[in-house]
């Protein structure tokens, strides 16, 4: 007990000592704590690459830009496929892209017409070796095996970022979403309140993402049983049934408290994923081939600065850019082509002439 | 001519045409009830749209069942008279399957007129939430010309011979048979999903019955 | 044009049990031509190739000077039609149905239909799938008329009526005849009717043409001879025996065609008695004729 006494004093002005002083010292390890754990980074994936090689032994290297597909002999046509892939993901990536020649895909080609064993190479993608060229893109793109962002950005996102295939009809769900959602913001935003387009975005950082996202109390009860009546209604033994009730029955206070209830993380955002990535991808576009790198580069941002900071201009230019993109890809509400009416008259007239041609009329 | 042809098709087709007309106007109405009330929330427009896409599937049904019926109705007097009746009649043949087939189209126009004065009044009558938009007019040109290659579809099977039926059921049934042995012989063929994209995608025959029939939408 | 119908070397076939073959038959303009022939001869068959109904095979068909089925709707709308069966929709009234036979038929009379209405007592608001069988005959004919054809193509119009209104059609008929000197083809099981106003007969038999001439030829033509002493086989006779009956003590019955009076001397020639000549009516020639066609006894 007695040296205790001692110590304390101690202690204490060895606290004040390291306060004072060993700051910088440890800011300067903590820097070079990050510099090898980026070097680790470094040479695990270059670990990884030679595991991917010696998995692959043997087998063909497709080279098309900085894309590499390391694959065994078959008839697929990984080639066309590469050459298709490359050009999107060069341009969602730009300079980023390069690190695919360190990352390459493992693409395991299978005969489907027989029952032979399929070739077991660890990690690889396998596919039927008849797929078309389309299909391979698809794969290809939806597969890119770029160094994932940080977690902030996929978090927001909801996500990593890929490429996106069918751009068009990807601008085109998002203009039904900014109809249909069940969120004000979301609504707003398409008649034009830009302040709303970066909430319905989830752009605008807050502690209560549902007063935020969802502030009046039919937009809450239209999420209530639009996404979550089955879900509560069974959960933890139907236990809030009661609540769900009084929501149903005018309650406003209740449905609050329901979507309070739900597990972390489990109140959708106004729009989804895609809405978000066609953000990215114009922010990746108007920010050219460095722009991917700077997103990625400044991970402790907040996800707006990070955004305007690739594309290379404001919050709201990018935003407001966004938006127009959107209601520009309007999506055709009627699904006849132009000339279709024409093609149905057509054939009417073409089973109209197999009438008279009918031998019950052919006398002369 | 033209007038006592429409006059006697009438006659056979009158309950069809006006019970058809009466679905027809009140599809839309119907479509439209609920989710899109004066009263109701705007953020219900997904509600409103798949309301109105859940009706919407009963269009290409409804016409069809008019092209079929009509066309039926069309030639049921004269397959009753065992068409010596037709026959003799001083006009070309043709001339003769032209007025049937142009008044049984005639007569399928009082369903094409309610189902856009239904879809006129639905869309007039509805709250529509901003960013949605009714179509009318579209839906029901849609309509007209569904229901006119339904009616040609069965207007020219229900003016074939018994020979003509054999001959298309004998297609049928070779299409079975191409297909059975293919399937025992494990070959990669898919007749049926061929003919399925041939008929209902543009510009096949059918691709009019295709697809989504909104009377609102974005 | 001396013919109203000329059909010449005419082949169909319906199915494999039925053929007509080189059919040769003409109608002459004005004439009132009687077809006759046994249920399945194709009676019916040769008026619907007439008008353009069926197609032939082959051979020939002319129509008020006009080819056939070539030209079917121009002969049509001259030609007036009493099919076999009553064919018209059944949902029409009998108003409706003339305003509907009138749309096609640039020489419909409607003063005309009016009288033929009037005085066929037909209901003009009933449909024609309620009438009775007169009625619907009635009405057959009535369209058939009214149009004022040249040619009358008549499928056995009074089958199946009562007398009073077999009567008032056929009277129809022959007032329209009488006036417009229009032709009639007309087929029929009452070989009697036929008789009384016929002057031109046909008989057909399984597709072929028996015989084709002038009614008064045929009947006068036919006889019933008692004849004793005759050989068994008789030669180079004048006339066609049709049947040759054995009667009692030795008499024989002939039936004969292309008879004449000046005939007579024949049977002495052949060392034969001529008792009895008696005459035949259409029916019992027509009997007479389908048997010898069928298989001549003698």
């Amino acid at each position: 007990m007695c040296s205790w006494r001692w110590w304390l004093p101690l202690l204490a002005a060895s606290v004040r000592t390291l306060a004072g002083q060993e700051v910088p010292r440890l800011q300067a390890r903590a820097d070079s704590l990050a510099r090898e754990w980026r070097r680790a980074n470094a040479l695990a994936d270059m670990v990884d690459s030679l595991n991917h090689a010696r998995a692959a032994g043997g087998t063909d290297t497709i080279s098309v830009g900085a894309l590499r597909i390391v694959t065994n002999p078959s008839p697929a046509r990984l080639r066309q496929a590469a050459a298709r892939a490359w050009p999107v993901i060069d341009s969602l990536y730009g300079t980023e892209a390069r690190q695919l020649e360190q990352r390459p895909y493992l693409i395991a080609p299978y005969d489907p017409d027989t029952t032979s064993p399929k070739p077991m190479l660890r990690g690889a993608i396998q596919v039927p070796w008849d797929k078309d060229v389309a299909s391979l893109v698809m794969i290809l793109l939806t597969n890119v095996p770029i160094g994932r962002p940080d977690a902030a950005l996929q978090n927001w996102l909801g996500g990593p970022v890929l490429p996106i295939v069918h751009p068009e009809p990807a601008r085109a769900a998002v203009y039904v979403q900014l109809v249909t959602a069940p969120s004000q913001a979301a609504r707003s935003c398409f008649l034009g309140v830009m302040s709303d387009c970066r909430t319905a975005l989830a752009l605008v950082d807050s502690p209560d993402p549902l007063r935020q996202w969802y502030p009046s109390a039919a937009e809450q009860r239209a999420l209530v049983f639009k996404s979550f009546a089955e879900f509560l209604t069974f959960s933890d033994h139907g236990a809030h049934k009661p609540a769900l009730q009084s929501c149903r029955a005018g309650s406003d206070s209740a449905c609050r408290e329901l979507l309070r209830s739900l597990p972390p993380g489990a109140l959708p955002r106004p729009l989804t994923y895609d809405a978000r990535a066609a953000l990215v991808h114009l922010a990746l576009r108007l920010g050219g081939r460095e722009a991917y790198h700077r997103l990625v580069a400044t991970p402790g941002k907040p996800i707006a600065d990070r955004l305007a900071g690739a594309a290379g201009v404001s919050v709201d230019s990018l935003v407001s850019q966004w938006r127009s993109e959107i209601l520009a890809a309007r999506p055709a509400p009627v699904t006849v082509p132009p000339w279709g009416p024409w093609a149905a008259l057509g054939w009417t007239a073409v089973f109209a002439v197999c009438a008279l041609r009918s031998s019950r009329w052919r006398v002369s | 001519m033209f007038r006592v042809m429409l006059y006697s098709q009438w006659k056979w087709s009158r309950l069809i045409v006006a019970l058809g007309s009466i679905a027809a106007f009140a599809l839309p109405i119907v479509s439209v009830q609920g989710a899109a009330r004066a009263d109701s929330n705007p953020l219900r427009a997904g509600e409103l749209l798949q309301a109105v896409q859940a009706w919407g599937t009963l269009y290409p049904v409804l016409a069809a069942a008019l092209g079929l019926l009509v066309a039926i109705a069309t030639w049921a007097p004269d397959h009753r008279g065992r068409h010596v009746h037709a026959l003799s009649l001083p006009l070309p043949r043709w001339r003769y399957v032209l007025l049937r087939f142009g008044a049984g189209g005639t007569l399928l126009a009082a369903p094409v007129i309610a189902v856009a004065a239904g879809a006129l009044l639905a869309t007039w009558s509805a709250t529509i939430p901003a960013g949605l938009q009714g179509y009318p007019v579209a839906l029901a040109i849609r309509f007209a010309l569904a229901v006119l290659v339904a009616y040609a579809v069965f207007f020219a099977v229900s003016a074939g011979t018994a020979r003509t039926a054999g001959i298309m059921l004998g297609l049928i049934g070779g299409v079975i048979l191409v297909q059975i042995i293919a399937g025992v012989a494990n070959l990669d063929l898919d007749l049926f999903g061929k003919l399925q994209i041939v008929v209902l995608n543009w510009p096949g025959p059918l691709a009019i019955f295709s697809g989504r029939w909104m009377l609102i939408d974005v | 044009m001396t013919n109203a119908i000329e059909i010449h070397q005419l082949h169909y076939r319906a199915g494999r049990a039925f053929e007509i073959k080189q059919l040769d038959l003409n109608v002459p303009l004005g004439a009132i031509y009687g077809f006759l022939g046994p249920n399945g001869s194709g009676k019916t068959t040769t008026m619907r190739l007439v008008l353009g109904l069926l197609r032939p095979l082959a051979g020939r068909i002319t129509v008020l000077g006009d080819a056939i089925p070539a030209n079917a709707p121009r002969v049509l709308a001259r030609v007036g039609f009493v099919p076999e069966q009553p064919h018209l929709d059944p949902t029409l009234t009998v108003r409706e149905t003339l305003a509907f036979q009138a749309a096609f038929y640039p020489t419909w009379d409607w003063p005309w239909a009016e009288r033929l209405l009037r005085q066929f007592e037909l209901q003009e608001r009933q449909p024609f799938g309620r009438l009775s069988k007169g009625q619907k005959g009635k009405l057959m004919m009535l369209l058939a008329l009214a149009q004022r054809p040249e040619l009358l193509v008549l499928d056995e119009p009074t089958d199946g009526l009562d007398p009073v209104v077999r009567r008032d059609v056929l009277s129809a008929l022959l007032d329209y005849v009488s006036q417009r000197r229009a032709t009639v083809f007309i087929s029929s099981h009452l070989v009697h009717e036929l008789e009384r106003f016929c002057d031109w007969i046909g008989v057909m038999d399984n597709g072929r043409l028996i015989t084709e001439v002038p009614m008064e030829r045929f009947k006068n033509g036919l006889k019933r001879l008692r004849v004793t002493g005759a050989p068994p086989t008789a030669a180079a006779a004048p006339f066609i025996i049709l049947a040759r009956e054995h009667a009692n003590g030795g008499a024989e019955t002939w039936v004969v065609r292309d008879w004449e009076p000046e005939m007579a001397a024949y049977f002495a020639t052949i060392g034969a008695a001529l008792n009895d000549v008696i005459d035949l009516d259409l029916e019992e020639g027509f009997v007479e004729l389908l048997r010898t066609f069928r298989g001549p006894r003698s």
